[in-house]
């Protein structure tokens, strides 16, 4: 659970702004482009997730590195060859484009950390909870029944265990197979018995006798509405402005960084500014005492 | 003609030619944006169908159940860490319930586990894999009791594993890594993922072989107690 | 006009030529706190399901029921909804959603009700069950009695005219339990929802009841107010007897006839009426202790233990000794580490400090496996988690014993006509009895037993302590976890108290209880100012009987 000042945001402008991130993330292979994805994306990861963020990072920055030495040996386009590998040429131009590709990735992973935090099932079920009523709620019941059976099957694990029946005492590939086999097996009856009182239960509250509404926990205010104003008009900027062209391979060419890179910082930043504006607020209310 | 059958004509013929066309005229690596936008677009008619229906009570939660299964499974099998029973368990729901409700099933337990992890470029591939692995149970041996032997649904199940769900999770590395689509490149990508899919397909096989005949049994007795899920394919 | 008006109904499942319910006639008023009594399997959760047509079983019906006048198959599905609520026995299954809110707003949700006005009820709802505080967390984030009061709280939200609850807080500890309860009279009193309820754990609820009702083998056997439904009981001589209030059975025992008291403050009022100089024999004697110079079954010596490495201390110290062949009984509330001290003598979980000898052995020294076969077994809070196959034959068979070794502990924990059940099927006593067998099948000397009385009757109490005693008598040793504080005042050996991670203190039932003020038995806090050391109904029913031949 987060709590930085964005995810306090409705949900609909959270997912907007993902939306835009993720998706100019994804297709947009200008170097300016990708550094400024890593960047903004890096700041907001790490300020969402505190010093767990940065570990994370170090973590990841090897992959851009890992992408650019190994493209060269599947692509073998381009003109400054560097060296031959088992008579391929390996080129300056497929080593950046690879490069290049690892940035995308990672600024995809960063973004979708970032998603991850902030947009909670909570919010996934009430953006599209009058969309698709029956599969939203289908989600929220999984969701439910997930940490219920892990925490069922390590009971029958650890009750197994105290009588001497435990998979790590027997041994054998084969033995421990039948094991877990059994404690599945076990799992399942214990679950589809529990569904039918489930389903009781949803029915005895009414589920099915009507058109369902859904609790609206959050709610859209004015300044929700500025900043999906805000979002969508930047990503149109972005989109329209152009200058966004850049290829690697055979040759390496950029196109000259126009009017829509601006607004692709601009976009990318708003957590985090609307973060740093919160929190100085809340120090200036503070030293205010 | 049904709203839902039509829901997917309107998907197959304007929708995804629709994507394609405008991926072609976006810049840079417009091809991965659209190949997820299609697997995105190719899931809808099965998403509608099901809203379509206004499933009941029972019929939400034996899915929820099943999908919260699959997802849980591989906890039971803490001394084996590699072995995943989640595409058994989803092929064997779909033998019992159908194509679709297989479909749904594996899409709904890796896209909830996934909330548990993490979302990334990879959900809708793994939605999308996991929900075919369930369609494609559930279109040959739904209905179809004779053809219900455990060692031919496994050996089904371990084929499709091989052959399409596992290539399909490869596939989203393949637009996220490669940079040029040479014969070459597209080998080496799937070929590195044929160790992993081995080992997917056998566990997947284990688990219909060992669990099938039980599995199946204690849902044909839901099934028969309560009505659940009938004639919908 | 009466709320509920059951007219002659009769019912049979389909295949089965026992009508469940038999010839039930049954008038509930509007308003009205109906508890209703009976042993398990004697057709009440059928009959309660009959008021509620979203939950009425398939099978043969005969008879009538009106709700408010109508026949009740005439309501549509959104009336009964509406209007007839129905909490179930398990807190956790009934759960359909992943959040408390959410879960607050699924009933309205159903009926399609505005957003403005849903806002509103399940506002008025948290606020009213004090839910606030968690009211956005994770439903798996709560326990038990949170679980059960969101069930609660999350059908009230709908305002139903009445309120059905079957068995309600069979599976909580007995202070949520009582919050639990204590929740429902407050509905009761302040909404005026008629409330139908069944419960055998009627210490709280039976003195608040306005009428109760008694079922067995299907009929309506009694029905008037509490005080009458006790003298009906004690005149039939039935086995439910047991199940009531302590005052109730230690005033019954005494006197033939008369009006009893129901709860703790009527109790000791009339003893004191009884005793006006107070008695003259005011104690028992006690019988002598087996601590402590008999051999140890299992030594615990400074246990510190965490589960995270950053997190608090759950034992703190813990020393322990428990006597060869004694039945040890642990009593302590909820988060105090006493599961926690049963998991670290099974090793699942491992202490960074101190030391834990089992069977003259320290606990490191025994091979993987070892320990398992023949030490040491556990039988864990929820016995289902033992249960992996279609019958209980089938899961005894799994542990590997031969058949008569396999028969002559079904006969011992009889379960012998059970043995072809689904596990699934038994009732909660049965259960408890079923995993009690499948456990002794590994010829365990040291038994550990995680709250095994939960979900029992009273009559399956005094059985499954029977069992009990008689492993004691060849010298197995049972150590317990408990919260029931009757049961363990009744049957245990030694009484150990746990607070903050520790054994506080140990001794006999009578000596720990005698002089504890408020974690002790109804009895003891009904007579601890005539008596010095009274604990169970019996040895006051005992007392009392004494006090009135000597004054004769």
């Amino acid at each position: 659970m987060t709590h930085d000042a964005f995810s306090r945001c409705h949900p609909a402008v959270n997912f907007l702004f993902f939306v835009a991130a993720i998706g100019c993330g994804m297709v947009i292979q200008h170097p300016a482009y990708i550094l400024a994805g890593v960047v903004c994306g890096g700041v907001y990861f790490c300020l969402l997730s505190g010093r767990r963020g940065f570990a994370r990072i170090g973590m990841l920055l090897p992959l851009p590195i890992l992408t650019a030495v190994l493209n060269p040996l599947i692509n073998h386009r381009g003109k400054a060859v560097l060296f031959l590998v088992m008579g391929k040429p390996y080129t300056l131009e497929a080593l950046c484009y690879g490069l290049a590709l690892g940035g995308i990735f990672l600024v995809m992973l960063l973004w979708f950390g970032c998603y991850s935090a902030v947009l909670t099932s909570d919010k996934f079920t009430s953006l599209f909870g009058s969309l698709i009523p029956s599969l939203s709620l289908l989600l929220v019941m999984v969701l439910r029944l997930i940490p219920a059976f892990t925490r069922k099957t390590k009971q029958v694990l650890d009750a197994r265990r105290a009588i001497g029946m435990g998979a790590e005492q027997t041994g054998s590939l084969r033995q421990k197979l039948r094991s877990g086999m059994t404690v599945l097996s076990a799992l399942t009856s214990w679950a589809l018995e529990g569904s039918i009182i489930t389903a009781d239960s949803m029915r005895s509250r009414g589920y099915g006798c009507g058109k369902r509404t859904s609790f609206r926990l959050y709610r859209m205010t004015g300044r929700d509405w500025v900043l999906l104003i805000l979002i969508g008009g930047l990503f149109s900027l972005v989109i329209l402005a152009g200058g966004t062209d850049a290829s690697y391979t055979p040759v390496m060419k950029a196109a000259p960084l126009g009017w829509g890179f601006p607004a692709y910082c601009a976009l990318l930043l708003i957590p985090t500014i609307f973060e740093l504006k919160e929190a100085a607020a809340w120090h200036i209310s503070i030293s205010k005492i | 003609m049904k709203k839902s059958t039509f829901f997917s004509l309107l998907v197959i013929f304007l929708l995804i030619p629709g994507t394609l066309l405008l991926g072609r005229s976006l810049p840079g690596r417009w091809y991965y944006l659209t190949a997820t936008a299609i697997v995105v677009e190719i899931m809808l008619p099965f998403f509608a169908a099901f809203e379509s229906r206004r499933p009941q009570a029972r019929e939400l939660v034996i899915l929820a159940v099943m999908a919260a299964l699959a997802a849980v499974s591989r906890v039971a099998f803490v001394f084996l860490p590699y072995f995943k029973p989640l595409t058994g368990i989803v092929m064997l729901t779909a033998v019992a319930f159908g194509p679709q409700a297989g479909f749904l099933t594996g899409a709904m337990a890796i896209f909830a586990s996934n909330f548990f992890f993490s979302q990334g470029p990879w959900t809708p591939w793994q939605m999308f894999a996991y929900g075919i692995a369930g369609f494609l149970a559930g279109a040959v041996f739904h209905g179809r009791k004779k053809w219900q032997n455990p060692f031919v649904m496994a050996a089904f199940g371990f084929l499709a594993v091989l052959l399409i769900v596992g290539p399909l999770l490869d596939s989203c590395t393949v637009f996220t890594m490669l940079t040029t689509f040479t014969r070459e490149s597209l080998l080496l990508i799937y070929g590195q993922g044929v160790p992993v899919n081995l080992m997917h397909g056998a566990g997947t096989a284990v688990t219909i072989a060992v669990l099938g005949k039980a599995l199946l049994k204690k849902l044909s007795r839901l099934q028969t107690k309560y009505g659940m899920l009938e004639g919908n394919v | 006009m009466a709320h509920f008006h059951i007219e002659n109904l009769t019912f049979s499942y389909p295949g089965s030529a026992v009508p469940t319910l038999d010839g039930v006639s049954l008038d509930i008023e509007k308003g009205e706190f109906l508890l209703l009594c009976g042993r398990s399997g004697s057709g009440k959760t059928t009959l309660l399901r009959q008021l509620k047509p979203a939950l009425a079983p398939y099978g043969k019906r005969q008879g009538e029921i009106f709700f408010d006048g109508k026949p009740i198959g005439e309501l549509t599905s959104r009336e009964q909804a509406e209007k007839i609520g129905f909490v179930m026995q398990d807190p956790q299954e009934q759960i359909v959603t992943d959040k408390v809110w959410h879960e607050l707003a699924f009933g309205l949700e159903n009926l399609g009700c505005d957003p403005a006005v849903m806002r509103l009820r399940v506002a008025e709802m948290a606020s009213f069950f004090g839910i606030q505080d968690w009211f956005h967390r994770e439903v798996a984030e709560l326990s038990g009695g949170q679980k059960q009061l969101l069930n609660l709280a999350s059908v009230m939200a709908m305002q139903p005219e009445v309120l059905i609850l079957d068995e309600p807080t069979s599976q909580l500890d007995p202070i949520s339990a009582g919050d639990f309860l204590n929740t429902l009279k407050k509905i009761n009193r302040e909404l005026g929802t008629t409330i139908v309820i069944t419960e055998h754990r009627t210490e709280d609820i039976f003195p608040a009841a306005d009428r109760v009702a008694v079922m067995e083998a299907g009929r309506l056997t009694f029905l008037g107010s509490p005080r009458e439904v006790g003298l009906a009981l004690r005149r039939s001589e039935s086995p439910l007897f047991s199940a009531l209030p302590a005052p109730v059975r230690v005033y019954y025992a005494v006197n033939k006839e008369g009006r009893c008291p129901l709860t703790v403050r009527e109790g000791r009022a009339w003893l004191s009426e009884e005793f006006p100089q107070g008695a003259k024999e005011n104690a028992l004697t006690e019988p002598a202790c087996r601590e402590p110079d008999g051999e140890a079954a299992l030594v615990i010596k400074e246990c510190w233990l965490r589960y995270t490495r950053t997190g608090p201390d759950v034992l703190r110290g813990l020393s322990m000794r428990v006597p060869r062949g004694s039945l040890f009984a642990i009593l302590g509330g909820n988060g105090t580490g006493k599961s926690t001290a049963l998991r670290a003598v099974c090793g699942s979980v491992k202490a960074y400090r101190g030391s834990i000898e089992i069977l003259g052995k320290r606990q490191r020294d025994y091979r993987p496996g070892e320990l398992f076969n023949g030490c040491l077994s556990m039988l864990p809070q929820d016995p289902r988690s033992l249960f992996v196959k279609e019958t209980v034959l089938e899961d005894l068979q799994e542990m590997g014993a031969d058949q008569t070794a396999l028969e002559e502990t079904a006969a011992r924990c009889r379960i012998t006509e059970l043995l072809l059940a689904n596990p699934a099927d038994l009732s909660g006593g049965e259960l408890q009895r079923a995993a009690l067998a499948k456990v002794l099948l590994r010829k365990p000397k040291l038994l550990l037993l995680d709250e095994p009385t939960k979900g029992m009757d009273s009559i399956f109490k005094a059985e499954f302590a029977a069992i009990l005693g008689s492993l004691c008598r060849e010298g197995v040793t049972v150590v317990m976890v408990s919260h029931d504080v009757e049961f363990c005042a009744e049957y245990a050996g030694i009484v150990g108290l746990f607070f903050d991670g520790q054994l506080i203190t140990t001794g006999t039932p009578q000596t720990l209880f005698g002089s504890n003020s408020f974690y002790t038995t109804a009895v003891s806090r009904m007579s601890r100012h005539v008596f010095r050391n009274v604990v169970t109904a019996e040895q006051a029913a005992a007392l009392i009987k004494r006090n009135r031949e000597e004054a004769l």
